[in-house]
Order: structure tokens, then sequence, then C-alpha cells
């Protein structure tokens, strides 16, 4: 960030704060997310702050800054463990595109220490337990909200609005996929009733959790969250994709399912399989979409472009879990 | 014959050798995962050249199943191969085929673990 970047971010951080005297003592680039730009923010009167903003491409289906600060704060205000966010900029001409504040926290997200780390979060069972109960405070924020507008009405039956919502992403892309389509018709033909839909995080996995030693120090990253089933989120951590080859650990390549449901309270196992073959659809859909913005021209990129070769193997695992879904 | 070797697969396996044995063990800690996902396209690139064409025997099954990949996709969608029809293993048969030819270029490992 430039110095009159800079400056006006100081002016502005001096109002939002009410703190006249205030500087920035350091900034520096925390991570290069797909999407999003961190960057660590050293105030006076030492503060460790955070500043989230988006990078030059945005996917179109993830929240703005505005509407993933209202998230932190229901999160925040539910109990669950989030940093704290402190003020929002909508204003693009401050640094260039809108940004919000959060306290900082520390610990370490980076998924393939976790997986391999028999410590981290307390400990593998410990973990995934703090994990479940996690899950349950984002699950007992509910519609209606007027601070959460921005997610729109309810589903009436999140399962089969995933169905439908995945099948338009996929008339929106450019090649047909008929392996998602395979899995997509037998999520459809194997849906079970519908649930009330409850706030779902939608990206809760290893890689977006920050753990210490001691447990959980934040859950990270809502701009996809959703109204939906609450099994969703169960089942996009268990799903074998989000291990980091950790297999046998079922919960996110972290922990054994069993403690994670422990620590949620009353889980349908049947209904988190369904999201888990569910979640391979989604995420081989998203890879699609980060490699498109490759092969465009939209963003040239080699991490973009190698998103794309994921799309095969997630596939294969899909046509598997169909399989065995079927005889059994 | 004509073509001046060696030929693109050998040299992307041998530019590979030096990018993970020569220069990632010099480079700075913040440029790693950089040098390895170059390392990573070049494996993909290298097993895509040495790859049979396998897509006209596959388009040319999925043309007498269904016609064209959108139209195999379509009927997909529409339950015209669900359990129990006629064209069920058939079109099981053959989405697993070319997924395991997609695999090899872009996944092996995915292989071995099926």
């Amino acid at each position: 960030m430039d110095e009159a970047r800079r400056a006006r971010l100081t002016g502005w951080l001096r109002a939002a704060s009410g703190d006249p005297a205030l500087a920035i003592e350091g900034m520096t680039l925390l991570s290069g997310g797909a999407i999003q730009q961190n960057w660590t923010l050293d105030v006076s009167g030492g503060r460790s702050w955070v500043l989230r903003t988006d990078n030059a491409a945005t996917l179109a289906v993830s929240h703005g800054r505005a509407e993933e600060f209202a998230l932190l704060r229901a999160a925040f205000a539910a109990g669950v463990t989030v940093p704290e966010p402190l003020f929002l900029c909508e204003d693009a001409a401050v640094t260039g595109a809108p940004f919000f504040v959060m306290r900082r926290v520390t610990g370490t997200a980076a998924a393939h220490r976790v997986v391999r780390s028999e410590t981290l979060g307390g400990g593998r069972e410990a973990c995934v337990r703090a994990l479940g109960r996690e899950l349950a405070r984002i699950h007992a924020i509910t519609p209606p909200r007027a601070d959460l507008a921005f997610l729109g009405t309810p589903p009436a039956d999140p399962c089969r609005t995933f169905v439908a919502e995945q099948r338009a992403a996929l008339d929106r892309q450019r090649i047909p996929r008929p392996v998602l389509e395979w899995g997509l018709r037998h999520l459809e033909r194997t849906a079970p009733p519908p649930v009330p839909a409850v706030l779902v995080h939608n990206d809760f996995r290893t890689g977006n959790i920050m753990l210490d030693e001691r447990g959980v120090t934040a859950v990270l990253d809502w701009e996809f969250s959703v109204w939906s089933d609450p099994h969703a989120d169960l089942g996009w951590l268990c799903a074998k994709c989000w291990r980091f080859g950790n297999d046998a650990q079922e919960a996110g390549g972290i922990g054994p399912r069993a403690a994670l449901y422990a620590g949620y309270g009353a889980v349908d196992d049947a209904r988190v399989r369904w999201w888990e073959l569910a979640a391979h659809v989604r995420w081989a859909s998203i890879a699609v979409d980060q490699a498109e913005r490759h092969i465009s021209g939209v963003e040239r990129n080699l991490e973009l472009a190698l998103t794309g070769h994921l799309v095969p193997g997630l596939e294969w695992e899909i046509l598997r879990m169909v399989e065995a879904r079927d005889a059994a | 014959m004509l073509r001046e070797e060696p030929l693109a697969p050998d040299l992307l396996a041998i530019a590979r050798e030096v990018l993970l044995n020569d220069l990632l063990p010099a480079l700075p800690a913040e440029t790693a995962f950089a040098a390895r996902m170059v390392a990573n396209a070049m494996a993909i690139a290298a097993r895509e050249a040495t790859q049979d064409d396998w897509e006209p025997a596959m388009l040319a099954r999925m043309a007498a199943l269904a016609g064209d990949p959108r139209a195999f996709a379509a009927a997909i969608r529409e339950g015209r191969f669900d359990p129990g029809t006629p064209g069920h293993k058939e079109a099981a048969a053959l989405l697993d085929e070319l997924t395991r030819a997609r695999c090899a270029v872009s996944a092996p490992k995915a292989l071995g673990k099926g």
C-alpha cells in the first residue's frame, strides 16, 4: 500500500476509532487468498488489527466486505470464536476497495500443518469437539434477521435448493460436466426431507479455522455464508476432499468424526453423508470457475490454472461415492 | 521422426528435475510454494504430452448413448441413465473410463486410492 493510501487510511481510522492520535506503526500483507487480501495493522497503543479487503477479481458468489462484516458481528454476538469486528469502510476511495478492520488473532490455519499436528487445537479429539461446538453456535443463528437480510429468503427445502443452484451454475459454465450432473442427479434422487434453514458458514473447513495449542482461536472466511441445512457445514468439514491427505481423521483431517458429532450435539449422520457428496460437487464446480478465470484471461494465475486440474480427481471421488451409495 | 529430440515430455522432466533439485533449495521460503506449483504444472503437462488420444473413442461411445457431451449431460440430468434404466451400466462405465483418463493426467494419485 503506497504512502497516499496509507495516509488516507490513517485519517479514516482516526475518525472511526475516535482516536485523533492514532498512528499506523506497521503494515504487512499477511495472506493473498484467491479472493481477499489480509493486512496486519500495528496501531499505536499496542493495538494489533487486521485489515481485510478485496483482491482485483472477485467471485460473484462471495459476499462483499460489508456483508462479511455483518456476518462477523452476528457470529461474534452468538459466541462463535471469531476475531472481533471493529470498523467497516465501504468507501473505495480510501484504499482503493472496501475494507473492514478486525482484532488480530494469533494461531495457525495452514491446512497441511494443521492435519499433521497432534497438539494444535488442544489435540485431535479436543479440537474437533470444539469445532462441533463452534458449528452448533453458528447454527443457533436463525432467520429472519434484519442485519442479515442480504442472505435473502431462507430456502424451504435446502437440499433441493442446493441441487437447483448447482445445476444453474453448471448451465453458466463453458463446458458440460457429465460427472457433476451424475452426482447431482444422485443427490436429487436421494435428497432427505426438508429441515428449517439456519445460518450455514459454508466454508467451514481445515484451512479456514485458526488454531493454537490450546484450542480454536478463530473461525475465518465468512464470505460464502447462506441460509441452509446445518448438516451442510458438517458435510463440508468431513468431506474427503477437505482432509488434506489425512483421510483417516474424518473430521477435516484433524480428528475423529464421532468427536465432532459429540461436540455438536444432535447429528443426522445420513444427512451429513449426503452433504459430503454435495461438497465434492460444489468444490469441483468452484474449481472449474477458478480455472476459467485463468483460461478466459480475466486473471492469469498459475494457482487458478492448477485448481482446474483438481476437477478430475474430485470427479473420480464423486463416481465412487455415487456407486457406493447406490449399492448400499 | 522428423522432429528434433528431446521432445516435450523429456524436456519437461529434465527441467522439472533442475527446478526441484537445484533451484528450489536455493530459493527463499516465500517463493518455494510458487516453485512447487511450477513443478506440478510441468508434471501435468508432461503426462498430457505422453497420453494417447482417447477422446475420439469416448466421444463415439457418448454419441451412441446420448449425443455430444452437452446432450449426455442433459440426459443424465433428466434421469435417463438412473439405476434400473437400460443405459445405466454403459453410462456409468463410460463416465468411469473418461474420468480415469482425465485423472491419469491431472490427478494420478486419485486413481491409486480408488
